[in-house]
C-alpha cells in the first residue's frame, strides 16, 4: 500500500502537536508485554528456588 | 522513471539516479555493492537453511536424521552461515544504502568496497570449505582449547577484516556527506540507527581480532593455547556485541518498513535517537551474560556487567517496542482506520509481505526473544538455563524471528527498488512471512520448554544410549522437541520459499523501473 | 521522518503515554537489577565463580588421591566414592566421562571441585537442571547442598568432541 507519492507527502506535512496523537492500542499491547514479562521472569525465580543450594 | 535531472547531493553526472518511490538519490556505485552483498547474504542463507532442516530433523527424537559426526559438522555450518555470513553480508548492504542514499551522498571509495567485498567472500568460502572437509567440527564459538584447522580461523579473520573495511567505507560516506553538506541539520533516523550499529561493529570486530588472531597462530603451532576463560571473555566480546548490531539494524529496518508500508513516522525523534545511543553506551561488557556460570569471574562482576545496574540496553529495546507500533497506530488512525482499540491493526496492510514480516518480527522479538533473553541473562537464573536448549530457543526468537524476518521484509523492497525487478507469484510472497514466522515461533517455544526440562543444546542424543550412565528425559521434553521439529519444517519451507522467490526476482523478475510493488 | 531529515525542532521531551511507558520500563529495569543483589544475599542458589588456578596434571592427581581415600565400590566401570559430609570433594571432566561417581548425603554441604583435564565441558545435573561451565586450568568450586535424594545424572552440555553426547556421570544422594 505504498503509493509512490506517499513519502513526498509526508515530508511536506508538518508535525501536528504531539499531544494530539492517540495510541490506545499500543498502550494495551505494551501493557500485555510487560505482564508476560513479569509472569515469566518471576516464574523462573520460583523454578530456581526449587533446585539444590549452591554458592 | 529515472529522472534526467542530476539528483540532489554531491554526485557527478551519471553517478546516481533518483528513486521513484522515495525521491532519494541512489548512488550507482553503492547500488552495485548493495546487490553484491545482498546476493552473498542470500547464498549463505541457503546454505544455512539446508543445515537448519537437517538439524531440526535430527533434534526431533522421532526422526533423529543425521549421524553424530554430521550433526556436529552441520551445526557448525548452520551457526556460522546464518549468524555470521547471512546477517553480516546483509548488514553491510544496509550500511551502503544508509551511508549513501539516506545521506544523499556518493560512495566514498569503490576500491575500498571491492577490497571489503572480496575479503568477505574469500573468507566465507574458506571457512565453509574447511567445515565441510570435516576439519573444523568446533561449533561457531570454537572454544579453545578445542582446535580447528587453521584455515577455519583464517577465513573468519578475513571475513571480519572485510566487514571492518565495509564499516570504514560507511564512516567515510558520513564524513563526505558532512563535508559536502548534502544534508542539513540531523541525519535521518534510519541513518542514525545504522551509525549506532556501525560504531558497535568496530568495537565488536576489535574484540574478535584479539580472540581469533592468537587462536589462529596457536593452530599454526606458533603460540601456546589461549587461556580457556580469557578466550570466552573475548570471543563473546564479538559474539554478543554483534547481536547488538543486529538489534540496531533490525530496529532501523522496522522504522524504515513502517515508513514504506504505512507511512508511519516516529512520534518523538529524541526518544528514538536516545534509545539508539543507549545501545551504543550500555553493552560494553555484554559478554558477561555468557559467563554467568563460569569459574574465575565473581558474582559482583557478573551482576554489574550483565546489567550496568539499570539494564539500560533493555530499556532501549522496550522504548523501541513502544515507539514503533505507536508510530504505525498514529499513521493508521490518521488515515481513518480509527475504530476501537485495534481497528488500526486489523486494517493494516497484512497482505504486503513487507508489512507482515516487519510486524511479526516486532511481536516475535518483543514477546518471545526479549522476555526470554532478559530472564536467561539474569545472573542466578542462568544456573537453570546455561547451555540448555533454552538458549537457542531464545535466539531463534531474536536473530531469526526478529532480525532475519525483518530483513526478509526489507528484501521485498530492496529487490524492486535497488535491483529494479519485481517478485513473481504474489500469493506465495504474501504467505511467506506467516509460514516462516509461525514455524520459528514453534521452534523457539519447543526449544525453550524442552530446555526447561534440562535438554542440552549442541547434543546429538537425548537418550544417551551407550553412555556409562543413561536416563532419558521426561515425555514432556519429547513433546516439546516434536513441536520444535514441526516448527522447523514449517520455517524451512517458509525460508526456502523466500530464497527461491528472491533469487527468481533478482535474476528473472520483471523489470519495473525501481517502483515499489503496491498491489499486493 | 525515518528516511528524511527530521524537523529542526526535533529535540523535544516525550509526552503522554510515551512518557509514561518510558518511566514504567525504567522502573521495571531497576527491579530486574535489584533482584540479583537481593538473591545474592538472600537466595540459596548463586554462582559465585569461586575458582583457583590449576593444571590438568595437578588436578588429576588430587582426584586420584580423593578416590583412593574414599572409594566404596564401583559402578558401570566408574569408581564410586563416598566422602565425609562437609569435606572437599573432586570431580574430573575428561573426554568423555565424569570421574568418579559420587555418593552424597542429603542436606549436607560439600565443596565440590570440578575441573577439566582437556577441553571445555558443561556440568549439567539432570533432572535437577543445574548447569555450570567447566574449564581446563580452572578449579571451579561449587559449595553445594543436595536437598533431594535419588540418583542424578551428570551430562555434558558443552560440545567437547565427537562423543560429547556419551559423556555422563553419576551423583547418588542418600538419606
Ligand atoms: C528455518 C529456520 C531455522 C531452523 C529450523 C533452525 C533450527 C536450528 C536448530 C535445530 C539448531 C540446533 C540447536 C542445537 O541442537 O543445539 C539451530 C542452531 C542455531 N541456529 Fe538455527 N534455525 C533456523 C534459522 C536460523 C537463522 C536464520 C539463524 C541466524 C540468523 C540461526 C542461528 C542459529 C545459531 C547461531 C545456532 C547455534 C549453533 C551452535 O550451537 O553453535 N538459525 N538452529
Ligand atoms: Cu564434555
Ligand atoms: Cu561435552
Amino acid at each position: 500500500m505504498s503509493d509512490p507519492k506517499l513519502v513526498d507527502r509526508l515530508e511536506r506535512e508538518r508535525d501536528t502537536e504531539p499531544g494530539d496523537h492517540k495510541m490506545p492500542g499500543t498502550v494495551v499491547l505494551t501493557a500485555l508485554l510487560l505482564l508476560c514479562f513479569v509472569v515469566y521472569y518471576f516464574a523462573n525465580w520460583k523454578a530456581l528456588a526449587d533446585v539444590w543450594h549452591v554458592r | 522513471m529515472t529522472s534526467l535531472a542530476l539528483p540532489v547531493g554531491n554526485f557527478r553526472t551519471g553517478e546516481a539516479r533518483t528513486c521513484d518511490t522515495t525521491g532519494l538519490p541512489v548512488c550507482l556505485h553503492a547500488q552495485r555493492f548493495i546487490k553484491l552483498n545482498a546476493v552473498c547474504a542470500v547464498v549463505a542463507l541457503l546454505v544455512g537453511a539446508i543445515g537448519a532442516i537437517l538439524l531440526g530433523l535430527t533434534r526431533w527424537p522421532a526422526v533423529h536424521l543425521l549421524p553424530a559426526d554430521w550433526y556436529y559438522r552441520v551445526l557448525t555450518l548452520h551457526g556460522i552461515n546464518m549468524l555470521i555470513f547471512w546477517i553480516i553480508f546483509l548488514e553491510i548492504a544496509i550500511l551502503y544504502f544508509a551511508g549513501t542514499t539516506l545521506l544523499k551522498t556518493r560512495l566514498a571509495s569503490t576500491k575500498l568496497a571491492w577490497t571489503s567485498f572480496l575479503l568477505m567472500a574469500v573468507g566465507a568460502v574458506l571457512t565453509n570449505i574447511t567445515i565441510l572437509q570435516g576439519t573444523a567440527d568446533v561449533m561457531m564459538t570454537s572454544y579453545a582449547p578445542l582446535q580447528a584447522h587453521s584455515n577455519f580461523y583464517l577465513g573468519m579473520i578475513l571475513f571480519a577484516v572485510g566487514a571492518l573495511l565495509g564499516v570504514g567505507n560507511f564512516f567515510a560516506c558520513v564524513w563526505i556527506a558532512r563535508r559536502d553538506k548534502t544534508y542539513q541539520g540531523s541525519m535521518p533516523l534510519v541513518a542514525f540507527g545504522a551509525l549506532a550499529a556501525a560504531i558497535i561493529a568496530v568495537v565488536a570486530i576489535l574484540h574478535g581480532a584479539i580472540a581469533l588472531v592468537p587462536t589462529w597462530l596457536w593452530s599454526l603451532g606458533l603460540m601456546d593455547a589461549p587461556d580457556a576463560g580469557w578466550y570466552r571473555l573475548l570471543w563473546w566480546g564479538i559474539g554478543h556485541q554483534s547481536q547488538q548490531i543486529n538489534v540496531c539494524a533490525m530496529v532501523s529496518t522496522w522504522y524504515l518498513l513502517a515508513t514504506l508500508t504505512v507511512g508511519a513516522k516516529p512520534l518523538n525523534q529524541l526518544v528514538c535517537r536516545s534509545a539508539f545511543v543507549l545501545y551504543v553506551l550500555f553493552i560494553n561488557i555484554a559478554s558477561a551474560h555468557h559467563l554467568l556460570v563460569d569459574p574465575g569471574v565473581s558474582a559482583g562482576w557478573k551482576i554489574w556487567n550483565t546489567s550496568y545496574a539499570m539494564y539500560l540496553a533493555v530499556l532501549a529495546s522496550m522504548i523501541h517496542g513502544f515507539t514503533v507500533p505507536a508510530a504505525v497506530e498514529v499513521a493508521q488512525r490518521k488515515k481513518g482506520h480509527d475504530r476501537g482499540l485495534f481497528g488500526w491493526l486489523v486494517k493494516a496492510p497484512w497482505a504486503n509481505p513487507g508489512f507482515s514480516a516487519f510486524f511479526l518480527s516486532l511481536i516475535i522479538f518483543g514477546f518471545i526473544g526479549g522476555i526470554t533473553g532478559v530472564t536467561l541473562g539474569t545472573q542466578q537464573i542462568n544456573i537453570i538455563a546455561h547451555n540448555t536448549l533454552r538458549i537457542p530457543g531464545h535466539f531463534h526468537a531474536t536473530v531469526v524471528g526478529g532480525t532475519s524476518l525483518a530483513f526478509m521484509g526489507l528484501c521485498y523492497y530492496v529487490v524492486p527498488l535497488i535491483f529494479r525487478r519485481e517478485y513473481a507469484a504474489r500469493a506465495l510472497c504474501r504467505l511467506q512471512p506467516y509460514l516462516f514466522g509461525i514455524g520459528i515461533v514453534l521452534v523457539s517455544i519447543g526449544m525453550s520448554f524442552a530446555g526447561s526440562y534440562g535438554v542440552p543444546r549442541r547434543h546429538w542424543d537425548v537418550e544417551f544410549s551407550g553412555a556409562p550412565f543413561a536416563k532419558g528425559f521426561d515425555s514432556g521434553a519429547h513433546v516439546m522437541l516434536g513441536l520444535m521439529g514441526i516448527g522447523a519444517v514449517l520455517a524451512f519451507v517458509g525460508l526456502l520459499t523466500f530464497i527461491l522467490l528472491t533469487v527468481h526476482a533478482v535474476f528473472l523478475g520483471k523489470r519495473n523501473e525501481g517502483r515499489a510493488m503496491t498491489a499486493w | 521522518m525515518s528516511i528524511h531529515q527530521p524537523p529542526d525542532d526535533w529535540f523535544q521531551a516525550p509526552h503522554g503515554p510515551e512518557r509514561v511507558w518510558i518511566g514504567l520500563a525504567l522502573a521495571w529495569c531497576l527491579i530486574l537489577f535489584l533482584m540479583m543483589p537481593y538473591w545474592h544475599f538472600r537466595g540459596k542458589q548463586n554462582s559465585t565463580g569461586e575458582a583457583y588456578r590449576t593444571t590438568p596434571a595437578e588436578f588429576a592427581e588430587r582426584v586420584n588421591r580423593f578416590i583412593d581415600a574414599n572409594k566404596v565400590g564401583e559402578e558401570n566401570g566408574v569408581p564410586l566414592v563416598e566422602p565425609a559430609p562437609g569435606s572437599d570433594i573432586y570431580l574430573a571432566a575428561q573426554m568423555w566421562r565424569w570421574y568418579p561417581a559420587l555418593k552424597l548425603k542429603k542436606d549436607q554441604t560439600y565443596r565440590l571441585h570440578v575441573s577439566s583435564l582437556d577441553v571445555q565441558h558443561g556440568f549439567s545435573l539432570q533432572p535437577m537442571n543445574m548447569n555450570f561451565q567447566i574449564l581446563p586450568g580452572y578449579d571451579h568450586v561449587l559449595t553445594v547442598t543436595p536437598t533431594q535424594s535419588g540418583d542424578y545424572l551428570i551430562i555434558c552440555n558443552e560440545f567437547c568432541g565427537i562423543n560429547h553426547h556419551l559423556m555422563t556421570g553419576r551423583i547418588r544422594v542418600e538419606g
